[in-house]
């Protein structure tokens, strides 16, 4: 058999750390044909391939995954026939979290379909429509089943089933066992499904039905229809009339990752036990998770006490990404504060550090990579859904939480809400503080004379006694930010007019210039 | 003075002797205080500063009574009269004559006890004795009637409401208010120094000085009183200058308020009301000299507050009043039902309005904290909270916390070396102690980021032993740009290094707010950038590669410098008789504490013990001490100062180190301190 020419090409959307595709893979850690398909699902993705007619497909692994690259790469070509023109490609290294599609990336190779495989958070798509491959983790179901049934005997609540995306391919499985394992009468057991594998660009995906029955999406018999739908992560589960999701207890099964955080978040209410399957064991205990939830909160109260802001652009994918920043923006400016808009790609402290001006940032991505937190961030780091809490003057911490930003577009009340007769009580300063008076737009001539006015009263005031003192003081710009700082750029002579004589640069790079090479030093690093 | 009378029953002379001692106690006290501004502070019974009183039972007297009464009988003046009350006069009944001496004569007695002790003693005995027809010619004779039904009490109260009748508390203290308290026209003349934060020769101040009726407003709300309605406060305060009326627009700046920033607001009054004992009178306007309420304000004063009028921007606020006890114990408190948040959340805001010491605030982890003076303080601010403020809403709190400090013992054994994450930057540093009494003086505000440059490089020279050169080089203070630890340049001829300066200042704020070994705050320590290796291109040199290895320099030239947790100190005060004092001491030894105070007082079998007690030590001490005293003791504790541990928190298993463990597990961090290789590095 001849093997049809296969277009690889690996894009990289991170210049500096591109990989390379490990082609060589040794013959040990191949795993066998049979499993290759099955776990990534290849005559699926040709079917999907082929009945949309697409030529350029762009492959997204993640970092896992890549490895298994080729493989899949051949087997997929192979799947599609010899006499299809369809060119593969593979991406990785993505710019944003590898759970989202990256569209961007894809259109560098001008794809008109994206096949994504591992782990997702099945964010809906801008552009391109997108299939998604979890893969298949093990699970022992008949240890599982067990576990499970045991731990529900004790626990009497009804009982709703979510599960990491990998575990997707068992639950039926694990459905049937766990019913024939209890009295069908005790128990309410919900599962959830997963929503479609397929992303549709910009379409409401809960009524497209995709390619039910490859994957299938597992019909609950208790949805009797006019419950309350809810979603998360992907799955979808419907609750019967007149019940909340405090009444039930939510049960994971997968590893603790950020949906199962994500989840814990979402539901803080309810009681939540994660059956961990690699380990076998039932984890009762996610106070870690709950303690997020505090934290959370508490940069939530940041937050208000923030003069700057900054909007980090999080994803380029999912939809309205952009609708989004702007909905922050004006939410930022009518709060009487500023905002700026950075680009760059996955945050991490250091580059959070060139931006010393910012009090505080604003995450907008996708909700499985949303929540950043650590103690090297010197500002917090902060969702929109936590950003509207903050900014909107009289919106309160109510137990609540959202993480998908596209759930708050629509829930959203942007009206200008009467300012509060209170002022705001800051509870990192232990008293009353003032906001900045919302910016007025069209207000009154008058009115705003006076404001100016008002405004050059206070700014005429005598400023800095002295310039050598150390007092830091509260700024409302990045401009006046840098005014206060104690070094301002290089010094600038007014009294010379005649132009500075030329001076031969250096040349090399910044590791090491031409003429740093005989430094011993910056040779040592 | 009911207890002269009633329990020691002690004669006149040593009555007299016992009350001039404690005069003279309270002379030597106030002379302390002395301010050439505020002239004599000295009491004299003969001028009618001191009142003599029995407050269980109700009445006072002053000098100026007694005076009155006999002036016309002996036909002198008042004045001379109230001398001849106090001090080496006495009175010989028998040939009527007044001596400067005793003469030795039995009916020759002391002035004070022949016409005031004795005449009281007199009337209390037959009182308690229920001698009522003598009685009642006595009454006859000092023209005091009493109500029909008064005269059917018998005994001790029948004592009480003649006594109050005749020699009312309330106008013993109001007298000397009126005769000896100074008007606030008179008084605001030297009070202005030290009220106002501002120039002392602006219009504000000249308004308070003249207590000027048609000056701009200055009113200083000094308490915050609920009132009837739930949640409400009336804003009470006195009037400083200019008058506040119903309806005026105020400016309110807060205790902290640095004029031309932001930070004040303006509200209307709603209602101006003076209080008057029980009653409140509304009124239309309030001028300066009084004391108001407002109604309309609370909703934007947490605690104290200057107000003024709305224009009024240039006006600096009043200085905030000082406490001589400061929060050192604090609880995490947290709603039993997670959607009672809101009420908490208001809750909070209540208390700290109602109660001036008590501190609502939240911790890094979300939790909120209510810090108090101590543990009884924090149980009753909890109970107010709860039942009070939150309307009975379940409150689950957690054991009191106690804050604690990190410090160094000595200079760090080597100069420690970061590196950037891009490894083309080096910092170099080592941390030293300040010097003894340092931290004090920045705590109080004698140095600070704030000073003259010039001042305060002679103050630490001076005082504090400092290089005269090295004292310019301070760069910053911190935690908060005030804290007690600094950053010092020590470097020479490092190119770039102003550069680089805001981006180390940033992570010198951070890294001494949360200390390298619980994430406590930092004190007294001095850290010197001692060198500084920077790469040539500005870009590889920004905030985003500085500020986080400065940050991990300090905390590498901490851990070098032998780290040590300072913990808050009590001073304790105890009085029990000697038999007790075995008790205390064993107490006191359990808990860490050492007595370094024991004072019989004069005149009583009392012991007066001062000690020092740990502050983490003292949850439940009352009790302990009740227990092992059989109850004849009752501490008062009082923040004192911060005292290092001596034990080694580094050193696994130490008193220290279980702290540190405890503090890191309450915070969520991992329970092993970070290494000293996590933040240095090696060439």
């Amino acid at each position: 058999m001849t093997q049809p020419k296969v277009s690889v090409s690996l894009i990289s959307s991170s210049s500096s750390r591109g990989r390379t595709a490990p082609r060589g893979e040794p013959v040990s850690h191949q795993p066998p044909a049979m499993d290759l398909e099955l776990n990534f699902e290849i005559s699926r993705t040709a079917e999907f391939i082929l009945s949309r007619n697409f030529t350029r497909v762009a492959l997204q692994f993640p970092d896992d995954l890549l490895k298994h690259s080729t493989k899949v790469v051949t087997c997929l070509r192979n799947k599609l026939g010899s006499g299809n023109k369809v060119g593969l490609f593979v991406m990785a290294d993505t710019t944003f979290g590898s759970c989202c599609v990256d569209e961007v990336g894809a259109s560098h190779i001008g794809a008109d379909c994206v096949i994504h495989y591992g782990h997702t958070c099945l964010s809906p798509t801008s552009t391109l429509p997108a299939f998604c491959v979890f893969g298949k983790a093990s699970i022992n179901i008949s240890c599982c089943v067990e576990k499970l049934s045991s731990y529900f005997r004790t626990n009497g609540k009804p009982i709703v089933v979510l599960y990491g995306l990998g575990y997707a391919h068992a639950i039926s499985q694990i459905k049937r066992a766990l019913e024939e394992a209890m009295p069908k009468t005790k128990m309410e057991l919900i599962f959830s499904d997963v929503m479609c594998s397929i992303i549709n660009p910009l379409e409401d995906h809960r009524n497209s039905d995709g390619l039910e029955g490859c994957l299938g999406t597992y019909s609950s018999e208790n949805s009797l229809g006019s419950g309350t739908r809810y979603s998360l992560g992907g799955l979808t589960w419907d609750l019967p009339e007149g019940q909340r999701m405090e009444d039930y207890l939510l049960l994971w099964i997968g590893p603790e990752n950020s949906a199962f955080s994500n989840a814990v978040l979402t539901f803080n209410g309810c009681e939540i036990v994660r059956y961990d399957a690699t380990e076998d064991q039932l984890v009762t205990d996610v106070s870690q998770q709950k303690r997020i939830l505090k934290r959370r909160y508490y940069l939530v109260e940041r937050a208000k006490d923030a003069n700057m802001v900054g909007i980090l652009v999080g994803t380029l994918g999912v939809a309205d990404y952009l609708h989004m920043i702007h909905q922050m923006k004006e939410l930022i400016m009518l709060a009487g504060k500023k905002a700026y808009t950075l680009v760059m790609g996955r945050p991490n402290p250091s580059k959070l550090a060139n931006f010393p001006e910012c009090d505080v940032f604003i995450y907008v991505s996708c909700a499985q990579t949303a929540l950043l937190d650590s103690k090297e961030f010197l500002a917090p780091v902060i969702t929109p859904f936590e950003a509207m809490l903050a900014f909107s003057s009289g919106s309160q911490w109510t137990g609540t939480y959202v993480l998908e930003f596209r759930d708050l577009i629509n829930s959203s009340q942007l009206e200008v809400s009467k300012r509060p007769e209170e002022a705001r009580f800051s509870f990192l300063k232990g008293g009353y503080v003032e906001d900045f008076e919302p910016q007025e737009n069209g207000d009154e001539d008058n009115d705003s004379t006076l404001a100016l006015a008002n405004a050059t009263e206070k700014a005429l005031q005598l400023r800095d006694r002295d310039p050598g003192s150390l007092v830091k003081r509260t700024v409302k710009s990045g401009a006046e930010f840098f005014v206060t700082r104690s070094y301002h750029g290089l010094e600038t002579h007014a009294n010379t007019s005649s132009p500075e004589p030329y001076l031969i640069g250096r040349s090399g790079k910044a590791s090491g210039y031409e003429d740093e090479r005989s430094e011993p030093e910056l040779r040592s690093n | 003075m009911d207890r002269c009378f009633l329990e020691l029953r002690i004669d006149g002379e040593e009555a007299y002797q016992t009350f001039q001692r404690v005069i003279e106690n309270v002379n030597v006290i106030m002379a302390t205080y002395e301010d050439p501004q505020l002239g004599d502070v000295q009491v004299y019974p003969d001028k009618g500063t001191v009142a003599f009183s029995a407050g269980l039972h109700g009445w006072a007297f002053t000098l100026t009574n007694f005076a009155k009464m006999y002036a016309s009988r002996f036909k002198v003046d008042e004045s001379k009269m109230m001398e001849r009350l106090w001090g080496e006069n006495f009175f010989d009944t028998a040939t009527r004559k007044w001596t400067t001496k005793n003469t030795g004569s039995a009916t020759c007695k002391r002035g004070f006890v022949q016409f005031c002790y004795e005449p009281i003693k007199q009337i209390i005995n037959i009182c308690m004795n229920d001698q009522k027809d003598k009685l009642w010619a006595m009454l006859g004779k000092l023209k005091i009637t009493m109500k029909s039904h008064e005269k059917e009490l018998m005994g001790k109260a029948l004592m009480k409401r003649v006594m109050q009748t005749w020699l009312p508390a309330s106008d013993a203290l109001l007298e000397m208010m009126i005769f000896h308290l100074p008007s606030p026209s008179k008084a605001q003349k030297y009070r202005v120094d030290n009220l106002y934060e501002g120039p002392l020769d602006d219009v504000y101040a000249n308004a308070i000085r003249n207590c000027d009726p048609e000056g701009p407003l200055m009113l200083y709300v000094s308490k915050m009183i609920p009132a009837s309605d739930k949640g409400r406060f009336f804003a009470f305060g006195r009037v400083f200058s200019g008058k506040v009326s119903t309806g005026l627009k105020v400016r309110i700046m807060g205790p902290n308020y640095v004029p031309g920033e932001k930070g004040d607001f303006v509200k209307s009054v709603q209602r101006t009301v003076i209080w008057m004992g029980k009653k409140q009178e509304t009124v239309e306007d309030v001028p300066c000299g009084n004391t108001v309420a407002m109604v309309g304000l609370d909703q934007s004063i947490s605690k104290t507050a200057t107000l003024t009028n709305e224009k009024e921007v240039d006006a600096h606020p009043i200085r905030a009043m000082k406490f001589s006890v400061s929060p050192v114990v604090r609880v995490a408190v947290q709603c039993k039902v997670a959607s009672d948040l809101p009420k908490l959340v208001e809750g909070l805001k209540r208390l700290a309005k109602s109660d001036p010491m008590v501190v609502c605030y939240m911790d890094e982890s979300g939790e909120h904290i209510v810090s108090g003076a101590g543990e009884l303080h924090l149980e009753i601010c909890l109970k107010d909270l709860q039942e009070d403020f939150m309307g009975g809403a379940e409150i689950i709190k957690s054991d009191p916390v106690v804050p604690f400090r990190e410090t160094v013992l000595e200079r760090s054994c080597r100069t420690v070396m970061s590196k950037s994450p891009n490894k083309h930057n080096r910092l170099y540093m080592e941390a030293r102690p300040l010097e003894e009494g340092l931290s004090e003086a920045i705590d109080e505000g004698r140095i600070g980021p704030s000073d003259d440059p010039k001042v305060r490089s002679k103050t630490l020279a001076d005082e504090f032993g400092w290089d005269k050169d090295l004292a310019k080089k301070i760069w910053c203070f911190g935690p908060e740009t005030t804290g007690p630890n600094m950053l010092v340049d020590m470097c020479k001829g490092v190119q770039y290094l102003n550069e680089i300066k805001d981006d180390v200042v940033t992570g010198f704020q951070v890294a001494s707010e949360e200390g390298a070994l619980a994430d406590e705050n930092m004190r007294g320590i001095c850290f010197e950038l001692c060198d500084v290796v920077l790469h040539a291109d500005a870009i590889h040199r920004g905030g985003g590669q500085i500020i986080a290895t400065a940050r991990r320099v300090l905390y590498a030239s901490q851990l070098t410098a032998k780290p040590r947790l300072v913990e808050p100190v009590y001073l304790v005060e105890i009085q029990a008789p000697e038999q007790a004092l075995g008790g205390i001491y064993n107490a006191l030894n359990q808990r860490r504490g050492h007595v370094f105070e024991e004072m019989q007082r004069p005149g009583t079998p009392l012991y007066n013990i001062k000690a020092y007690l740990p502050v983490i030590e003292s949850f439940g001490f009352s009790s302990t001490l009740r227990a092992a005293t059989s109850g004849q003791a009752f501490p008062q504790c009082v923040f004192d100062h911060w005292d290092m541990m001596p034990s080694d928190p580094l050193v696994p298993g130490s008193q220290a180190a279980g702290y540190v463990a405890n503090i890191r597990k309450r915070k969520g961090l991992k329970e092993q301190m970070t290494p000293l290789s996590e933040y240095e590095d090696r060439l």
